[in-house]
């Protein structure tokens, strides 16, 4: 698959409108509230991910946005306006489905232009729509084809086209990208980025996989459990954890449970099992609270320069991810750290079997008690 | 072919290959190559051979009765001393109206009882031929002079008389045979019978009473009624065959439109566990065996049904509604009992379409209309088309309701035509000349259906 020439060929007329939910709580006729009580507001042309890991409720946000689900308490507005009684059909939103959904009984141009036919444009039109769009996605010739001759990356990008062909003003997507492997997903990225950017259509974009959302989004809600927990942009979540869900979720990160004994500024200190440590906080802290201190692999140092932070680990495994290594080391105390260090291609990492690794406390956050992402193997034992 | 042989090993590849072909072989292409040989061949009986045979065996037994008659006259007291003046029970029979009437006259009494033999032995016999053509008689056709046993005679010259045509028509008998053995073996006079037109005795009011029927125009138009002398003609056969056919189309009409919204919602609009039960209670009424479902039915619609019972409680009639004399109730009655075969095949093959294009049809601005045409039924086309025709041919071939329901009330199905004429006539080859044409209809209509819809048989494997 070569450079996708997307920015070239007609610019549909489109614009992007603002996505507002105000006090949105959802529950299923069975119970279960997937959507406790939000605010949430997605500006105007921006590409918004909502990310978190499954069943945390927002599929059932870009739903309720998309009118299939109304809200048991709250409104949606989309451009100022209330969709309350409004069934998906009347509503400015396109959803791309998780299975893309393409009608397969239909050929690609009538996929496309699918939404034209609804409303009621002439068969010659919709034939000339559907090439101009097919075109902005790089399928010009694939017009005639049925969708099951199609590849995963071409089906994509059909669903893309006749998502746009109705013109909508919010354009969603429910993990469009989950199918498809490793190489092409990287590259979707770009291609949907590039088309957002070019048609200026709102984007809100649901994934799990935070590195899709890290590499599109302007803005990202990280969601668990029916509560949005933090939104902002890709670094502000990053490198700026509001809740030790948001902290946990996005990125690797060492984890120390411990109560807060001193507030200095913007600093406190924790004490831990594994000693006492020292962290940035956001204030809303005091003495004696249960906290956690997150530290990030790659502000993790090798040797005891790095001041107040400081362990004694033995070196369980190292593994080489290509652009960096992987140390996982273990504290005397029982504490897990991994250690990320770009891999230089020079033998600057350590041999030994035991090693003084710290970190600056400028580079640690520490943040107030509560649930945390699952791992990986507490994924699998489930 | 290998690929089978692999998956399946020798044997059974072997034995599915045997099963097909003793299948096709002997439920399918054999009884219908029978049944086609049996409506081109003419009626045994309907020969000109059987009938020139019949007259040589009726001329012997005229003989034989006479004599035994004769020798009766003769010495009266052995026959009454138990002795047969008659010698079988067919030579007994009630005197004609006419030997009646010239006994009573005493003008040329007859000089012998009434022997039905006799009177059949003529040579001026009518010959089987189409409805629609000039009468036929033995005498002129082969040339035979006209002999008759004439009951006036004196009984040696009805014996004479009796014992030339039967052997006249021995001979005849005999060339007639070879004449039809070389003759091409096959005919069509089986089907005139369909095609053929009767005269429908009706007085002037009834005609105008008819006349005003939408069904009277519509049977006009198409000419399977017409005036013909100043009387009402009427292609019974072919008008039955039609209306039945109607009647199967219509009850095929009315199950799918009640059927595509009951599976639609069982299958996509309702959580898998709720349509458990609305399944079951699909299910449940066709656990009870077809003839009793039928039955059941004779105690809703009869005049001191549940049905005529409730009106009359409720005041809305006095006397009781003769349901069973309308076809509509059968009509209903076919429906209802076919309508499950119509209900699955609709339904497993919408329950194979993903939701989710349902929803995208409706995100993308379609109304609930367009959603159908274009993503549903599409996607449903081979159900439709499989539960289309089980229930048309079901409802075309169904006996039973019409039979019980109308209790020979109303005019017949095809089916009981066809019945009728195999074990009431006693008639096989036209009955096997009704069936066959009906099957070929009904298999063009099918075929016409599938053309129509546009299905190809291999859409029927995603039906399953």
């Amino acid at each position: 698959m070569g450079a996708v020439p997307i920015l070239s060929g007609q610019n549909p007329e489109m614009h992007g409108k603002d996505v507002c939910l105000k006090g949105v709580s959802i529950t299923y006729p069975n119970g279960f509230t997937a959507v406790k009580p939000t605010d949430l507001t997605i500006r105007a042309g921006e590409f918004f991910s909502i990310l978190g890991p499954s069943g945390c409720g927002k599929t059932t946000i870009l739903r309720a946005v998309s009118g299939f689900v109304e809200p048991s308490a709250g409104k949606v507005l989309i451009g100022g306006e209330d969709q309350r009684g409004i069934g998906p059909n009347g509503r400015p939103t396109a959803l791309i489905f998780q299975n893309l959904a393409l009608f397969p009984l239909m050929p690609v141009w009538e996929n496309v232009a699918f939404g034209l036919e609804a409303r009621g444009i002439s068969r010659k039109e919709r034939r000339a729509r559907a090439h101009d769009l097919l075109e902005l996605v790089a399928l010009p010739d694939q017009a005639e084809k049925m969708p099951g001759e199609l590849s995963g990356g071409q089906r994509q990008r059909v669903a893309i086209a006749r998502a746009l062909a109705v013109e909508p003003a919010v354009l969603l997507l429910d993990e469009p990208l989950s199918a498809l492997d490793l190489k092409l997903r990287q590259h979707m990225r770009t291609e949907l980025r590039a088309i957002q950017q070019k048609t200026g259509v709102t984007f809100i974009y649901i994934t799990h996989d935070q590195g899709e959302a890290l590499t599109m989004s302007d803005r990202i809600a990280v969601m668990n459990d029916g509560v949005i927990e933090q939104v902002g942009t890709a670094d502000e979540i990053y490198s700026d954890p509001q809740s030790a869900f948001a902290a946990s979720f996005v990125g690797e990160v060492n984890m120390f449970r411990g109560r807060i004994t001193a507030i200095e500024d913007a600093m406190a200190r924790i004490e831990t099992p594994h000693g006492v440590l020292h962290g940035r906080h956001n204030g809303a802290l005091t003495c004696g609270d249960d906290a956690i201190l997150f530290v990030r692999p790659e502000q993790m140092r090798f040797g005891p320069d790095a001041g107040a932070n400081r362990f004694s680990v033995t070196l369980e495994r190292r593994s080489l991810e290509g652009a960096f290594l992987t140390f996982e080391t273990r504290t005397q105390t029982g504490a897990r750290i991994v250690i990320h260090q770009t891999n230089t291609g020079l033998a600057s990492h350590p041999v030994d079997q035991t090693l003084q690794v710290s970190f600056a406390p400028e580079t640690a956050v520490v943040l107030p008690d509560g649930p945390v992402a699952s791992t990986g193997s507490e994924m699998a034992a489930q | 072919m290998s690929e089978l042989l692999r998956g399946y090993g020798r044997g059974l590849v072997a034995l599915f290959f045997a099963a097909v072909v003793a299948w096709s072989l002997l439920l399918i292409i054999l009884p219908q190559l029978t049944m086609l040989e049996r409506a081109v061949t003419a009626p045994k009986r309907q020969l000109d051979s059987s009938i020139a045979f019949q007259l040589q065996r009726d001329a012997q037994t005229c003989v034989s009765v006479l004599e035994t008659h004769l020798a009766a006259q003769d010495a009266p007291d052995a026959a009454d001393q138990g002795g047969m003046a008659v010698p079988s029970m067919s030579g007994m029979a009630i005197p004609s109206a006419s030997v009646m009437t010239n006994q009573a006259t005493g003008a040329d009494a007859p000089v012998r009882p009434y022997i039905l033999q006799c009177d059949r032995a003529t040579t001026r016999l009518r010959m089987v031929r189409g409805a629609d053509e000039p009468p036929v008689w033995l005498n002129e056709l082969h040339d035979l002079p006209l002999l008759a046993v004439t009951d006036t005679a004196p009984i040696t010259d009805q014996m004479a008389t009796a014992q030339e045509i039967a052997a006249l028509a021995e001979e005849l008998a005999k060339e007639i045979q070879q004449q039809e053995a070389r003759a091409f073996p096959y005919t069509t006079s089986n089907f005139d019978a369909l095609l053929a037109a009767r005269a429908v005795p009706l007085s002037a009011e009834q005609r105008a009473q008819e006349d005003a029927k939408l069904s009277d125009k519509l049977l006009r138009l198409t000419g399977l009624r017409f005036d013909r002398d100043g009387q009402t003609h009427e292609r019974i056969g072919l008008v039955t065959l039609s209306r039945t056919l109607v009647y199967a189309m219509a009850a095929t009409a009315l199950a799918l439109v009640l059927c595509y919204p009951i599976a639609f919602k069982v299958a996509l609009a309702t959580p898998p566990e709720r349509a458990v039960w609305l399944f079951l209670g699909l299910v449940i009424p066709y656990a009870i065996v077809e003839l009793m479902r039928v039955y059941a039915w004779t105690t809703i619609i009869d005049n001191q049904g549940i049905l005529n019972g409730f009106m009359q409680w409720a005041g809305l009639i006095t006397e009781p509604v003769q349901f069973k004399r309308m076809p509509g109730t059968i009509f209903i009655v076919v429906v209802y009992t076919y309508v499950l075969f119509m209900v699955f095949p609709i339904y497993n093959v919408m329950s194979t379409l993903d939701r989710n294009q349902i929803d995208a049809a409706r995100d993308l601005g379609a109304s609930a209309l367009r959603v159908h045409a274009r993503i549903v039924i599409p996607h449903a086309k081979p159900g439709i088309a499989v539960g289309c025709i089980a229930t048309f041919m079901l409802a075309a071939g169904a006996f039973s309701v019409p039979r019980i329901i109308s209790r020979g009330l109303q005019s017949e199905w095809f089916s009981q035509t066809i019945y009728n004429k195999f074990f009431e006539s006693e008639n096989s080859n036209v009955g096997a000349a009704y069936s066959f044409t009906y099957t070929l209809v009904c298999f063009l209509i099918v075929g016409l259906f599938m053309w129509a819809m546009r299905t190809r048989l291999k859409d029927f494997a995603r039906v399953q």
